[in-house]
């Protein structure tokens, strides 16, 4: 098939259990033009030099389809630090960092340990010895959620509330062409505006009165690089909100769906859990939650591999690509707990690197240590499972799992 | 168990630092300072840092340093 239909496949929900031989057609073609006018790149070296590369934008009011990719928006509204370039997007996330880790918060996600494990504890002791168990309502989702909405400071519950509105969002990722976009992406907006409100109404009560969350501590503490604007906070607050939600349960959800699939790692892990660090990396190599970045665009002509990437075109970095490409990792299809040299794009490279990347780890180490000791014994009941929707932040919708027989 | 830092390599992501704050720390943005002797109790988190680091520039280990002056 030509590789200009790539994105088109890729996107096409059909293709959402396996796109792993799609991206592997597009690392023999390098760069691959699409009808759209798109560019993808799918190899490790090309998406690194990018990914570090000051030319290539993450504000796609650089696009030359900017005006219609952005319709509906208000263009004076603020924008997250992810949409941003240098040196807003640095002083935002500066900003941001500086209540999160170091060097400034150095412990703050280290004294999140106790309280993770518990909320797995909880959720796992709460799996009883129910038979049937679907991994993604009963432990994966609850979890992170917990987690994002405890350290940003979101009562228990609005959480069904700020779900809903998270789900609309990641809906916007989704490029499936029977869908229509537009509509779509203004769902996805409203949803977006509409968290950004709450959580500029819970940072105002913070503000009048304080408290030790993230959110409070975003509202209240002046830095040298000053403080967050009203707007500023809701968008920063938002996006931790949804990144904090929507990859880290596809991250757990995936690495029991690939130990379910890989019976000897499973065994591995169970026998030896100092291998579990380890063992997440490989899973945000093999099976990363996010799949590919599609919102940067050249500010110049940049020559990729021997093609010109126009300034102001859509260029789409597929990261789960560049995870197998076999130039960069031996023996790429193969998942190897104990892998060594494993530099993965998981987390992406370079000024944009995944803020919550310590989160997301911690999380789920601890999330499968819990889990496979309580679990005993169990196999997957479905096998490819039904998917979410979104291409880009890609996960089971749900992982239904049955216990006895299978691997102890 | 004893951990060296390749500080050629290390390009201040600080994944460390998260994981492992009494063994890393952040000296300013980027300059990070470590304990090379590593003590028992932190010896879980030394690993998981070593784990995590974006370019692999943390060695663990009983011999890590060794031949170094």
């Amino acid at each position: 098939m030509s590789t200009d239909t790539l994105f088109r496949r890729i996107t096409d929900y059909a293709n959402r259990p396996d796109p792993y031989p799609l991206y592997a057609e597009l690392r023999e073609h390098g760069v691959a033009r699409q009808e759209d006018g798109a560019f993808l790149v799918g190899t490790y070296d090309e998406i690194t030099a990018l990914l570090h590369d000051p030319r290539v934008s993450s504000d796609v009011r650089n696009r030359d389809d900017a005006e219609e990719l952005l319709a509906g928006e208000d263009p004076a509204a603020p924008r997250s630090f992810i949409a941003l370039d240098d040196p807003e997007h640095d002083r935002l996330r500066r900003l941001a960092m500086r209540r999160f880790g170091p060097p400034h918060t150095p412990g703050r996600i280290d004294a999140l340990r106790q309280d993770i494990t518990a909320i797995a504890e909880d959720l796992a002791r709460g799996l009883g010895e129910k038979q049937h168990i679907d991994i993604v309502d009963d432990f994966a989702f609850p979890l992170p959620v917990a987690v994002i909405c405890r350290l940003l400071g979101v009562p228990g519950e609005d959480v069904p509330q700020v779900h809903e509105w998270a789900d609309a969002v990641v809906a916007g990722l989704d490029f499936s062409p029977e869908e229509e976009p537009a509509e779509r992406r203004r769902t996805a907006l409203q949803a977006r505006q509409a968290m950004g409100v709450y959580l500029g109404e819970l940072a105002r009560t913070r503000r009048e009165r304080p408290t030790g969350d993230l959110l409070s501590q975003l509202a209240n503490e002046d830095g040298p690089d000053g403080r967050l604007t009203d707007g500023e906070l809701m968008s920063t607050a938002t996006l931790l909100l949804i990144a904090g939600h929507e990859t880290t349960v596809n991250l757990i959800t995936n690495g029991v769906l690939t130990l379910g699939r890989h019976p000897e790692a499973l065994q591995r892990l169970c026998d030896d859990p100092e291998l579990m660090p380890r063992a997440v990396e490989e899973l945000l190599r093999f099976e990363p939650p996010v799949q590919f970045l599609p919102q940067r665009t050249p500010l110049a002509d940049i020559e990729v591999a021997g093609v010109t990437v126009p300034k102001g075109a859509p260029l789409i970095l597929v990261l789960a690509s560049g995870n197998r490409d076999p130039l960069r990792f031996p023996e790429p299809d193969r998942f190897r707990p104990d892998r060594e040299d494993n530099q993965h794009l998981g987390f992406g490279s370079g000024v944009h690197s995944c803020f919550g990347a310590p989160l997301a780890r911690l999380e789920t180490q601890i999330a499968l240590t819990v889990l496979l000791r309580r679990l005993g014994s169990w196999r997957l009941l479905a096998d490819p499972p039904e998917y979410r929707r979104s291409p880009v932040l890609r996960g089971p919708r749900h992982l239904p799992v049955e216990r006895g027989g299978g691997v102890s | 168990m004893r951990v060296v830092v390749d500080l050629n390599r290390c390009q201040g992501y600080a994944q460390c630092a998260f994981l492992a704050p009494r063994v890393f720390e952040l000296h300013g943005e980027e300059a990070l300072l470590y304990t090379p002797a590593v003590p028992n109790d932190q010896r879980e988190r030394v690993l998981q840092a070593v784990a995590a680091c974006p370019v692999q520039a943390i060695t663990a280990g009983e011999q890590a340093g060794a031949g170094e002056l």
